[in-house]
């Protein structure tokens, strides 16, 4: 499948220099994918304080990739399964045991890093690709990794769409959820699925790092703007894709020839800083 | 080591809506019940009283299915031969207060599938109104629901709990937070509705001032059942300074409705 039409569409759309280059065309379609879905997951991460969740699966990045040369594997396919393993792992944990939530993270969390630095250390060669992981690269993104994004795009969307009530439900309170006859269970592994695939290709864009901004600052920022849950929604989505393709076109400039992934991360913090000076105009408590 | 309950597999105070038999909850090691056999009569108001520690909520919980127990409990099926619905009020939400969502919006979440983004169908909108109203929080739609003082909070909550038309209300605790002229407003409102509704009540308590003019049904627990049945037999002198100590013995059996029923007029005792 050739996404050739698409690429020469977005010159037309927006006629600068720095889009001409195709891996620029890659990495904006990557990036509009990849940021409304950050945004959207980040609402209820924020809501329901996830940060240090997503955070554990950013970190299992590294494991992903030892695992992949361990068994001789594309690490492109390790990494989302490796995810995927330990954001279901979390909770399911979680689910059955009556440890809390952050010290069940911090036990998962430290044990894949270790995992990850210790396999890695044993080859040298792969040093060289750790910084890619902890600052991301998405200049490098192919036609592959793209519709791979835009599968989950639609099925992500789809899950937002069919649950997003039910999640409010069961982040308000779980007993709650299940007394009332919301498959509670069911929600939390699809989210906890979803989030797991989203924070894998957010470390492809802005690096193991920077994940977690990508997913809290927009909404964040969505908090101090809006009033309503429906109104965070979307003030979230319109932040986290201004400034994913603000961050995109400063960082090839010239004058600024930054890292994408912090300029797209210092970006989202301007909507960040200027929401809070708006809430605090409102005379409101800053979120 | 089980023992079995006294009355067997039967409700001795008329048909059972809810049946615990030989219940016992451990966490950790710790026993938190002990052998509950109790029941809630089909229809009535059942208040679970108990000092604090007693294992009242536990108990809840584990009729909610969310904590494991030993022993049985059984559900009286709804005519249709089904497992009930049921509302649930539980004692707090602990959720960010500061989280940006409308008293409406709270309805309308476990009323419609679209997403709350789309903004709210004209039936739902109109029926989370009704409910509201129904609890006399109609005023409230569209305050933020972190900005709610306890007494709106729990008005709130009853109302989703209404929302699920139940044939059994689950109360943890509903006047805890709230003062005492706010706890009387809200049982004349839960009065008002099981009679109108015919919802039978199961609720937690630990205001016996309330209960004694409220509750048909009494359950007094201290990890182990301490008595069961009419607020007037049962709220003794005796079991109150068993269960909560020495002065507890101050609540005025005379001063309660004879058949234990009438909330309205206990609640304008003042």
């Amino acid at each position: 499948m050739s996404l050739d039409a698409l690429y020469e569409l977005i010159p037309r759309i927006l006629p600068l220099e720095c889009l001409k280059a195709r891996f620029m065309q890659q990495a904006l379609v990557g990036l509009l994918l990849l940021a409304p879905m950050a945004a959207a997951m980040g609402v209820q991460v924020v809501n329901f304080r996830m940060a240090f969740f997503s955070d554990a699966i950013s970190h299992s990045a590294f494991a992903g990739v030892a695992l992949g040369l361990l068994a001789a594997v594309d690490p492109r396919w390790t990494m989302p399964a490796f995810a995927l393993l330990v954001g279901l792992g979390i909770v399911m944990l979680q689910r059955r045991t009556t440890l809390s939530s952050d010290t069940i993270i911090g036990v998962c969390f430290s044990a894949v890093i270790a995992f990850g630095l210790a396999v890695v250390s044993r080859d040298r060669s792969v040093t060289r690709d750790l910084q890619r992981f902890l600052y991301g690269d998405i200049l490098t993104i192919g036609d592959t990794e793209i519709l791979c994004l835009g599968g989950l795009f639609v099925v992500l969307m789809l899950f937002q769409f069919w649950g997003y009530n039910r999640m409010l439900y069961i982040g308000l309170n779980p007993a709650l959820a299940q007394a009332h006859r919301v498959r509670v269970a069911f929600y939390q592994y699809a989210f906890a699925a979803l989030l797991s695939l989203v924070v894998i290709f957010a470390v492809w864009a802005v690096g193991v790092l920077l994940v977690t901004a990508l997913l809290i600052v927009p909404a964040a920022a969505a908090r101090n703007f809006s009033h309503s849950a429906g109104g965070m929604f979307w003030w979230a989505l319109l932040i986290g894709v201004a400034s994913a393709v603000t961050g995109l076109l400063v960082s090839a400039q010239d004058w600024a020839c930054t890292a994408t992934g912090a300029t797209i991360v210092l970006v989202a913090f301007g909507w960040f800083v200027l929401s809070a000076a708006v809430a605090l105009l409102r005379g409101e408590r800053v979120a | 080591m089980a023992h079995t309950c006294m009355h067997g597999h039967t409700c001795p105070h008329g048909e059972a809506a809810v049946l615990f038999q030989n219940v016992s909850v451990e966490i950790g090691g710790v026993g938190i019940l002990e052998n509950i056999c109790a029941c809630a009569p089909l229809g009535g108001s059942t208040a679970i009283v108990g000092p604090n520690g007693a294992g009242k909520t536990t108990l809840l919980l584990t009729l909610l299915g969310q904590l494991p127990y030993t022993g049985t409990i059984r559900i009286a099926p709804n005519a249709d031969g089904r497992a009930p619905r049921i509302g649930y009020v539980p004692q707090r939400l602990s959720f960010d207060r500061g989280m940006p969502l409308t008293v409406l919006e709270f309805m309308a979440m476990g009323l419609q599938r679209m997403p709350l983004w789309f903004g709210f169908g004209s039936a739902h909108r109109g029926r989370a109104r009704e409910l509201l109203a129904a609890v006399k929080a109609d005023a409230l739609e569209g305050r933020r629901l972190g900005a709610l003082s306890g007494g709106e909070m729990q008005r709130v909550l009853l109302a989703l709990a209404l929302q699920q038309d139940p044939e059994l209300l689950v109360l943890d605790e509903p006047a805890a937070g709230v003062d005492f002229q706010g706890g009387n407003v809200f049982c004349e409102l839960l009065e008002g509705l099981r009679k109108e509704r015919g919802f039978t009540q199961l609720m937690v308590s630990h205001d016996l001032a309330t209960v004694t003019h409220h509750a048909t049904h009494v359950i007094c627990l201290n990890r182990r059942l301490a008595a069961e049945g009419p607020p007037k037999e049962v709220l003794t002198p005796e079991t109150l300074t068993a269960i909560f100590g020495i002065h507890m013995g101050l609540v005025d059996r005379r001063a309660m409705p004879a058949d234990g029923a009438r909330c309205s007029d206990g609640c304008r005792t003042k």
